[in-house]
């Protein structure tokens, strides 16, 4: 019983560690990854009835393809590469580069050679030692089935470069694990003169002020509206924790208890009053709207979202380029029952008639403050599996972790003369080819570090005949 | 016409003439053709470097920051990692391409060129400094790998025509014997008592046909051996992957900082880290005999095609917080 359930746990783990079944999750995770990277993510359902044709909007939101990177699926198969990568890297790949100190048929090994070196079998095989030893190779010895060997490695500790860089990944998962465990992550919006307080630690946040600067760059193809500059002056307290007056701009976060504040957006909030024959309705929102927010027109199927803001509107009621708030507008999207009917540009303070006896009118802009927060825990041990990650790679593309198996046969006596054929054969964990000239370099310095020994011209054998 | 143009101007000029000597010593291996390619690869290279040095002293603006600076850059790294490889392990007779291929970018890299406009606010940070230029430079490597692959598949179809099918260092090195071609292509025999090598020789097939004349299998016969060409690839992609993945480790660490989250799952992330994907595999499975060679010539290849999805595709179609055209 034992044995069968050990036989088929051997059967799982090998299929798992499977070479070609690692080819094929990751050929599903790259075909998911693609759809990801082509279908927007993270889009409302009425994103894609308005940006895609019909069939394949109804097939993105059926399959769940605009949100893939949270699927379970996406996951899923992320979670089987790892593991089909941790089993194949400590089931096969490991053990395969670090074989044990074994005798191999010389003659069979693709890069082998022989040099005859005269003496007798102790001063040869001491001459022989020091001469890979002098070379920085690491000389051991062994005896097996009653034949000396001597065994010459370098950069042996390399070998552990693929288990370093492994051990990286498994860093960087584990720092990841740790915001899922302990981090939280959340944006807010503040409008300005306003305050907002984050959930998860209660900060306390107000915007004094939002500050922007675009500028009109001439270019060749025309006056291109360029950002400058986002920044939102702020004053903030951590819980508990005294006021204090911040400056908060891309790229430089706040970290206010161990939480990093990021300027991630900003945005023109507007508020709208909704009539119908000169009576106000009261389903609108008090507050000022922000981007991609809307109401209900009355007790009608009917919605209306605001689309965007528009800095300038042109001639014409065309939309300018200019974005900066000129003679500012907003573009609302109009909705029944759901499917986007049309779309209209509102001047503020200015309305338009909807139809059916309903008004809508845009107030005067705010300008609000996009805020990204995150408490990540994981972030150092993330950082340290990066760079393990990075060292790990680095040994292994580099260094080239190469053996070399000597044995000393005795050569045919000459005149009387004691000699010995030392034979050399040469394994890399990158193959022969990529050792070639360094291994023929170092039998020709050999032969040449004995220059009273006749020497024997190596051979290579066929790579074909050690695969 | 300013200083920046006439500067683009000569590094255009410069790789168009390098690539028509180097393809005249590709085809023909006339030594002078060499010789009058290489001052053209050096003034171009160097060109590009002043330009972008220059457009950053006049401007005051890191001139990475745009496609048009990304992309130029990527043309004289790929130019300068061509030449640092072919001081090293003489592989001037790849220049015609790369040569082409860094002009056809330089060229298509004007068309961006919208002058000089200052950075968004998420690219006002150190790491454009250090994040670009490192990616842009894996890039490049890739594209000097992705040459090496395609004279690898060049090669290979070309001798399996000859003989007719199967695979042709095997097959030498199985058979052995023969008269063979050094690496640095003149027809010689081995001295008698030399090792017979690994890397150094190729196919008998094709090493008999070029001794009867066959002008296929004499041409093929001056490139370097499949097996060299297999081991070049991957030195170039030992360059290209590690800066790559400091690239996206840079860029994974500046996104924290601009945007509070080191993975959004971009296309731009996403498409880098399936090009990082297809190389490491590449690195993986290059230590297995069955898949180096061949194999490994054509994924270095399909490589280099998702890098140009990740660099071009991802930037000009694809919207995202890497968008950065203009």
């Amino acid at each position: 019983m034992a044995t069968r359930v050990r036989e088929s746990v051997d059967e799982v783990l090998g299929q798992l560690s499977n070479f070609w079944f690692g080819m094929s999750l990751l050929a599903v995770w790259g075909v998911m990854t693609l759809i990801g990277v082509v279908v927007d993510q993270g889009k409302d359902a009425s994103f894609y009835q308005t940006n895609y044709m019909p069939a394949l909007a109804r097939l993105v939101l059926r399959l769940h393809l605009d949100n893939i990177y949270h699927s379970a699926a996406y996951l899923g198969i992320i979670g089987l590469i790892l593991a089909c990568m941790t089993l194949a890297t400590f089931w096969r790949v490991i053990p395969a580069r670090l074989p044990p100190l074994r005798g191999v048929k010389i003659a069979a090994i693709p890069l082998n050679a022989s040099v005859e070196i005269a003496g007798d079998e102790a001063t040869v095989r001491s001459r022989v030692e020091q001469f890979f030893a002098g070379r920085g190779w690491l000389v051991r010895k062994r005896e097996q089935g009653g034949v000396e060997w001597t065994f010459a490695d370098k950069f042996n500790w390399a070998r552990k470069g693929v288990l370093i860089a492994h051990v990286g990944f498994v860093l960087i998962a584990a720092g990841t694990t740790l915001y899922w465990a302990f981090g939280y992550s959340g944006q807010t919006a503040i409008l300005a003169g306003s305050t907002v307080t984050i959930p998860e630690n209660g900060t306390r946040f107000t915007l004094d002020r939002f500050r922007y600067r675009i500028d009109p760059i001439q270019t060749k193809s025309g006056t291109v509206y360029q950002p400058i500059d986002y920044v939102s002056d702020v004053h903030v307290a951590a819980k508990n924790g005294p006021l204090e007056t911040r400056v908060l701009r891309v790229n430089h976060p706040l970290d206010v208890g161990d939480t990093l504040y990021y300027q991630a957006s900003y945005g023109f909030a507007v508020p709208f009053t909704l009539t119908k024959n000169g009576r106000p309705l009261p389903n609108v929102p008090s507050a000022p709207l922000r981007e991609g927010e809307g109401f209900a027109v009355g007790d009608t199927s009917r919605s209306i979202q605001y689309a965007r803001f528009v800095g300038t509107i042109g001639p014409g009621n065309t939309i300018g380029a200019d974005p900066r708030p000129n003679d500012p507008g907003v573009i609302l999207n109009v909705f029944d029952g759901g499917q986007a009917i049309g779309q209209v540009l509102v001047p503020l303070e200015r309305g338009v008639d909807l139809g059916d006896g309903y008004h809508v009118e845009a107030g005067r802009y705010v300008l609000y403050s996009g805020i990204q927060y995150r408490h990540d825990p994981g972030i150092p041990l993330v950082g340290l599996g990066a760079f393990v990650l990075l060292t790990g790679l680095c040994i292994c593309f580099y260094l080239l972790p190469a053996r070399l198996f000597v044995r000393l046969d005795p050569a045919p006596r000459e005149a009387g003369r004691e000699a010995w054929t030392v034979g050399i054969a040469a394994t890399t964990v990158k193959g022969y080819e990529i050792f070639e000239e360094q291994f023929h370099a170092l039998v020709e310095a050999l032969r040449e570090s004995e220059p009273r020994s006749e020497s024997v011209a190596g051979s290579t054998r066929p790579v074909a005949a050690a695969t | 016409m300013n200083t920046d143009q006439v500067l683009i101007l000569i590094a255009i000029s410069a790789y168009i003439t390098g690539t028509l000597s180097f393809l005249i010593y590709f085809l023909s291996r006339e030594n002078w053709a060499k010789m009058a390619g290489i001052p053209f690869a050096f003034i171009g290279c160097v060109t590009q470097f002043v330009e972008l040095f220059y457009r950053w002293q006049t401007s005051h603006i890191w001139p990475l920051t745009n496609l048009y600076g990304s992309l130029s850059l990527f043309a004289a790294m790929s130019v300068l990692i061509f030449i640092v490889f072919a001081l090293r392990y003489d592989l001037w007779f790849m220049g015609g391409f790369v040569l082409a291929l860094a002009a056809g970018f330089l060229a298509y890299a004007l068309t961006w060129n919208e002058g000089y406009l200052p950075a968004v606010p998420a690219l006002q940070s150190y790491w454009i400094k250090i994040h670009v230029p490192l990616v842009v430079s894996s890039y490049a490597a890739f594209m000097v790998a992705f040459v090496s692959s395609v004279l690898y598949l060049i090669k290979y179809y070309g001798e399996r025509s000859i003989r007719g099918g199967g695979t042709p260092v095997r097959a030498r090195a199985a058979t052995g014997g023969g008269a063979q071609f050094d690496v640095g292509l003149s027809m010689q025999a081995a001295p008698e008592r030399r090792p017979r090598p690994i890397i150094g020789g190729d196919s008998p097939n094709l090493e008999s046909a070029a001794i009867a004349g066959n002008p296929l299998a004499l041409w093929l016969a001056t490139l370097p051996t499949l097996a060299k060409l297999d081991i070049l690839t991957y030195r170039i992609v030992s360059i290209g992957l590690p800066l790559l993945t400091v690239g996206i480790i840079t860029g994974a660490w500046w996104a924290k900082e601009a945007w509070g989250a080191y993975w959004q799952w971009d296309p731009k992330e996403t498409a880098a880290l399936f090009s990082w994907t297809i190389y490491a595999l590449y690195m993986h499975l290059h230590t297995r005999n069955a898949w180096r060679g061949l194999r490994c010539a054509w994924l270095a290849a399909f490589g280099f095609i998702t890098i140009i999805f990740c660099y071009l595709g991802v930037n000009i179609w694809i919207s995202g917080l890497h968008s950065y055209k203009m």
